[in-house]
This record gives structure tokens, sequence and C-alpha cells, in this order.
């Protein structure tokens, strides 16, 4: 009987989301409610979880609790902790939830809000949780080995190898596209800049209370920090009301990105307990805050989605980013919908403190769906303002023209009506200077947000308290992304630095650390400079250079996946695995050959490249104006020389993967697999983690 | 209601400790209880020390996505 009526309610809950999915992909009408959104993606996300997942794990992994995990056979009380399935899925998703959920949804909001909804969902049930699980297994059944480790045992050398160099050339383009995304939130606006710089002293203080007053004590110094970064949003208003002070915190864009290139390189250098590690705790508290209240407010408010479910710019003529829905959507959303970057947390500290292998399924698959859900949130957020807000504030000035009043006339032109006077009402209301030409994605989402935010609670009074809010949410967390990134790419360099000479590989030799920070944050920061002098607005060029970088990493991922599977001998479900990268493989591909080779100046890079010196060459551009314009000839072509890289990597590791397979398959090479050796475990069937099992 | 009482108060108490548990405030306690420490075999560090050598350990890879 219990049977029957599970089964009647999954049955319910497949029909559900499946008529909430419909409504939002036939709803042609008056503006759709948000409620529908929600529905659609939670019945989704359920079902995938109780059937797919759960066929996953059964058939194609076969997880096995009598197994010991690693936790288990090593417990060292450091790195190796037994830890309560809820802890460790908390520390899991805080560890792959960043800014690309956020972001990624609110640029590809520009083709309306279906196709990004629907990639966001699909994408995450059948590739992204899928990824991070497996690799998550993966690991487990290796003592928590690195994607590297993995790619070069079980594929290749050269598999291995490129997994290092993907794992560097997205840690340096996504530092370089966070960077400009945090760059375009503060720009002119001395509220935003202020409340983030304030973090960093907050920080400071923080790292030394944690340090030499209360060691370890994370909770409290964590409460305090918080309290004072939330007193930093309401003082920012005093501010920017000063004129003086003021004046002291509106920064050019060119200045903030300055401002971020030395913070990078003071976070790499600097102990890490002094200012990197207590802006994590800060970031992780307040990121878990907003995502939660997010989703109590939509659900409080239930806003109408204003943006259709189609715009005009699926022909690929967007003003945010160029390039038709595919593959440029497919890009845009990485993470939220599949992201390569999952794979190096899933083979990181996750592994090592997973108790049970069919935890894999709960934390692996399930903390993905939740991600992914954070993304249909952002595109919420993003389509509930009405559309022409929307363009005018994620088009560069190139695009819609310099004034307010051209800005709104061309906007307005696309069939997306909006007075000049509305822009300037709403920077009025969020304590900001101009709205206009923001891109990056997060001055409209906090927009959103704030609307929601201010629904549920104070009104419009409250909305610039909720917009700054929003913004240093957004900006806290991705410099936590940052530094984080920077300190890894700074060991990153010293291990090949090390290979070259020994004493540059010492992660505590003063000038090496010195030398290596330098040249990462060099690295990171010329892309980032790049952007922010681009006249088409920088994410243009940059985003879809991330995204294709993260893609390549999830491509090699599922590579690893794919060989392993096979090597267990269950090739009669490598399709699991082998689908989505197939998918991630023709997507990349695309998109690397477009971005290089198209005819379009604001797709292709060398086509904008040749265009700038055509009109170098004719004398169009101004004597003053002409080494400019080399420079950014220059970065055009350096541009599409990555994206060549990217897109040979990816080449190459295919052939590497298929000769191997080939080589499994007609048994031209013995099929041996790097599995740690089975050792039966020795706790009790309900053992749940140290401080629970004492409950 | 004696029984709501004690579910509510048992839920709370594991929340909270889930919660030291998430951010870390624990770690050291765990440390501390784990076979390893109290085998012997290394000479165990105090919280200042094992606090740093954590966030070296960690900082150390890629701790936080995109």
């Amino acid at each position: 009987m219990k049977r029957i009526f599970g089964i009647v309610g999954w049955v319910v809950m497949a029909v559900l989301g499946a008529g909430a999915l419909g409504s939002i992909a036939l709803h042609r009408s008056e503006p759709l409610n948000a409620t529908w959104f929600v529905v659609a993606a939670v019945c989704c996300y359920l079902v995938a979880y109780r059937l797919y997942s759960a066929f996953v794990a059964a058939k194609v992994l076969a997880l096995d609790d009598k197994r010991a995990t690693p936790c288990e056979r090593h417990d060292d009380g450091r790195d190796f902790v037994p830890t309560n399935k809820w802890v460790l899925f908390g520390h899991h998703f805080a560890a792959i939830a960043g800014p690309g959920p956020l972001v990624g949804p609110t640029l590809a909001a520009q083709f309306g809000y279906l196709p990004g909804t629907l990639w966001l969902i699909a994408g995450a049930a059948l590739a992204g949780c899928v990824q991070d699980f497996v690799i998550l297994f993966c690991s487990i059944r290796r003592d928590g080995k690195s994607l590297g480790q993995m790619a070069r045992e079980e594929v290749s050398e050269r598999g291995g190898f490129i997994a290092q160099l993907a794992v560097l050339a997205i840690m340096t383009i996504l530092l370089a596209v966070i960077g400009l995304v945090v760059v375009n939130a503060l720009k002119s606006s001395p509220w935003a800049t202020f409340t983030l710089a304030m973090t960093i002293p907050i920080a400071l203080l923080l790292g030394l209370y944690l340090r030499f007053v209360r060691p370890g004590r994370v909770l409290e110094a964590s409460v305090m920090g918080v309290a004072l970064v939330l007193f930093v949003v309401v003082a920012g208003q005093w501010v920017a009301d000063s004129p003086s002070w003021s004046r002291v915190f509106t920064l050019s864009g060119v200045a903030l990105a300055f401002a971020i290139i030395a913070y990078g390189f003071a976070a790499s250098a600097l102990p890490v307990w002094l200012l990197l590690a207590p802006r994590d705790y800060l970031s992780a508290f307040i990121k878990a805050g907003a995502i939660f209240s997010l989703a109590a407010g939509i659900l409080f408010v239930r806003p109408q989605v204003l943006m259709p479910p189609l715009t005009r710019f699926i022909d690929g003529t967007g003003p945010v980013f160029a390039g038709k829905i595919f593959p440029f959507c497919f890009i845009t959303i990485a993470c939220g919908a599949i992201s390569g970057f999952h794979s190096l947390i899933s083979s990181g500290t996750t592994p090592k403190m997973i108790l049970r292998e069919s935890h894999a399924r709960f934390i692996g698959y399930g903390a993905m769906l939740l991600e992914s859900f954070v993304g249909v949130m952002a595109m919420v957020a993003a389509c509930a303002m009405p559309p022409g807000v929307y363009f005018a504030i994620n088009s560069p000035s190139s695009m819609v023209g310099g004034t307010g009043d051209a800005a709104a006339a061309t906007i307005s032109g696309w069939g997306y009506a909006l007075q000049g006077q509305t822009m300037n009402d709403l920077a009025h209301k969020v304590g900001e200077l101009t709205l206009w030409n923001r891109a990056g994605g997060a001055p409209s989402l906090a927009v959103g947000m704030a609307q929601i935010f201010s629904s549920t609670i104070g009104g419009e009074r409250l909305l610039s308290i909720w917009y700054h809010f929003a913004i240093m949410f957004e900006a806290l967390f991705i410099l936590t992304v940052l530094d984080a990134g920077t300190r890894v790419g700074r060991f990153m360099v010293q291990d090949l630095g090390g290979r070259v000479w020994k004493p540059f590989g010492r992660t505590g030799w003063t000038p090496g650390v010195l030398l290596s920070s330098a040249f990462i944050v060099a690295l990171w920061g010329y892309f980032l400079y790049q952007g922010v002098v681009d006249p088409l607005g920088g994410i243009n060029s940059l985003w879809p250079l991330f995204g294709i970088s993260n893609q390549l990493l999830a491509a090699v991922a599922l590579v690893v996946a794919t060989t392993i599977l096979m090597k267990m001998g269950r090739l009669r479900w490598i399709w699991v695995t082998l689908l989505p990268m197939a998918w991630l493989v023709i997507i990349t591909m695309t998109a690397s050959y477009q971005k290089i080779f198209d005819a379009n100046p604001r797709i292709g890079f060398l086509a904008y490249a040749n265009a700038l010196a055509a009109q170098v060459a004719v004398g169009r551009i101004p004597a003053e104006k002409i080494a400019e314009t080399e420079r950014l000839i220059f970065n055009q072509r350096l541009d599409a020389a990555v994206t060549g890289v990217l897109a040979a990597m990816i080449l190459v590791l295919i052939v590497e993967a298929l000769v191997h397979w080939y080589a499994i398959l007609t048994h031209h090479k013995e099929s041996v697999l790097y599995e740690s050796p089975y050792i039966a475990t020795r706790w009790a069937a309900d053992f749940s983690g140290v401080a629970h099992g004492d409950d | 209601m004696t029984k709501t009482v004690r579910a509510t108060s048992r839920f709370l108490r594991r929340f909270w400790r889930g919660l030291r548990e998430w951010c870390g405030d624990a770690a050291y306690e765990h440390y501390l209880r784990s076979p390893a420490t109290r085998s012997g075999c290394r000479p165990v560090l105090s919280a200042e020390e094992f606090y740093v050598e954590q966030l070296n350990s960690r900082y150390s890879r890629p701790s936080r996505c995109c």
C-alpha cells in the first residue's frame, strides 16, 4: 500500500513539474508569475534526484556502503575527518556555489527567460549533477585524489597535463572576468566602494582575533564580522551623502581594476589567516543568508516575470554579448547547469570527509541541484524587472548610445519601452549616481534582488539599503573567489617554476612567494584591464572565454569519468557521462570557432581586430587614439589565440581519450583500474559522524 | 507538549552542532578526539597551531568555486 502511495506521489510530482514547465514554455499573453519557475524547477529536481540519481548510484556506480571510505581508512582529524552528511552537504555547497550561477543566468536573460531556464534545469539534472556525483565517487575510491592525478593515472600522462593546463587557464580567465564584474558593480558608486573597502579592515580584525585572541572560534568571530559588515552597508549611505567622502570613494573603472589587482596580490602574499580566511568566513555566512533570503523573498512576493520567453536577440545581435542561443546560451550559463570547476571540489576536500559511498549521491548530485536552483532564482530576479531597465543596465554605451535619452530611444526602438527618466529615478532610489551601462550582471541582479527584498521588508524606503546589501553580497564573495583563486594559482606557478629552479618551488620562500604572486596577478590582471578598457564592454569577450574554459574542464572531468566507467566494465552505461561530454565538446568547439573566425566583429575576435586595423589603415582613427587602437587590436588577437589554445586542448584530449578507449576495448592495452584496495567498513550502519555519533 | 519541547530542543542541539561543524568551529575538538591524535604517534598541536595549519592546507588547493 505504501509503495502504491509512493508511486502515485512521484507520478503527481512528475505531472506537476511537466505542467509547470509547459506553462513556462508556452505562456505568451500576460506576464507569468515566478511561482511557476519555482514549481517547475523543484518538481524536476525532485524527480531527477529520485529516479536518475538513484539509477546512476545503483546501476552505473554500484555504490557500496560496506566499503570503508578514505576518512575511515586515514582518519587523522585534519584532512580526513568523518563528517555528518548534512554538514558535508553544507560544506560542499558553500564551496561550489560562487558568483557564476548568479551572473551567468542574469546575462543569458537577454535571450528571454526560456532558453536559460530550460538549460539550467535540464543541464543540471543530466550533466552537471552527474559530473559532480561521478567525479566525487571516483575520488572516494582513490583516497581523495585530485582530478589531475586521476587524469594522469587513468587516462594518460598527457591527459593529466591537459587537466593541469585547463585548471590554470580557467583560473586566469575566471579571476579576470569576476574582477570585471566587481569593477562594473562599483564603478562610480561611492556607497558600494566604501562598503566593500571596509570589509578589508573588518576581515583583518577578525583574522587577528581568530589567530591571537580566540584561535579557531570561527562562529563568534563571524557573527561579529557579519554585524560589522551590515553596519558598513548602512554607513555607506552617509559616505555617499558627504560630498568630500563621496569624492574619495568615487573611482573610475581603471582605478578600481588596479585596486583589485593590488588586493589580489596582497591576499595571495600575506599569511592566509590574516586576510583571506576571515573574508571567506564572512562571505560564507552572508552567502548562505542571502541565498535563503532570496528564495524566501521569491516565494513570499511571487513577482511577475516581465521579460518575454524569447527576445529578438535570439538572432545573435544581443547587446549584453553577441551570439546566437546555440552555442552561446550554453557557454554563458556554465555554473548552474554544468561547471568543470566543480570537479576540482568533488576531487578535493569532500571525498576525504565523506562517511559512506551512498552519501555521494546526496552530496554530489544534490548540492549541484541546489546550485541550479540558485541559477533559476537569479533568472527570476533578472526577468522580474521591466526588460527595458534590464537592457539599460546591461548594455554598453557603444551599443545603446552615450546619453540617457539616446540609450532610452535605442532600447525603446528594440521594442522594450523605456523612458530616460525611469532609469534616473531608479538610480536615485537605489542610491546610485547612474545605472546606465553597468554590464556584468551584478547591478541588474542587485536591482532585482532589492525589489524582491524591499517588497518583503521595508518597501521603497529600504530599496537603497537592499540594493547595496545585494551588491556587497555579490562583490564580497566574488573577491573571496578572487583571492582564494590567486593563492591557488600562486601555488601552481610555484610548482611549475620549482621544476626549473628548486628554491622557487618552496612555498615559504619569500622572494618565491612575491614573484609567483606577482606573476599570477599580472596574468589575470592583464585580462581584467583589457576588459575594463574594451569599448564593447569587456563582458562580451571575457565571459564567453570563461564559459569555454569552464566547459573545457568539464569535458576533461567527463573524459576521466567515462574512462573509469569503461575500465570498471560498465560499458553498457557509459552514455551517462559520454553524452554530456559529447554535448560539451560540440558547444565548446562551435563557440571557439565562432569566437575566433566569425565575420561579425562583435562575435569574432579576428574580425574585430581586422575591422580596427582597416580603420587605422584608412586614417579614420585620430592620431592620439592610434596607440590605444593598436593595443585593442593586439588584445583581440590575443583572445583569439587563447580561444584557439583552449579548443586545441579539447581536441588533443578527445583524440587521446579515443585512442586510449580503443586500446582498452580491443584489449590492445591492459585495463588497469587505480582504485584503492577494498577494505570493509568497521563502523556501525547507523554511524553518522564524530559529533553526531555521541548524540 | 513535553514531547514537542523535547523534539525541538533535540533539533536545536543538533542544528547548533551542525553549524559549529560546518563553519569549522568544532574542528579542533574533532582533531583532539581523532584516533591519530589519541594514538600519540605525533605531537599534539595547540589550538593556534592547528588553526593555522588547517588554513594553510585548505587554501593551497581549489576551495571556492566560480
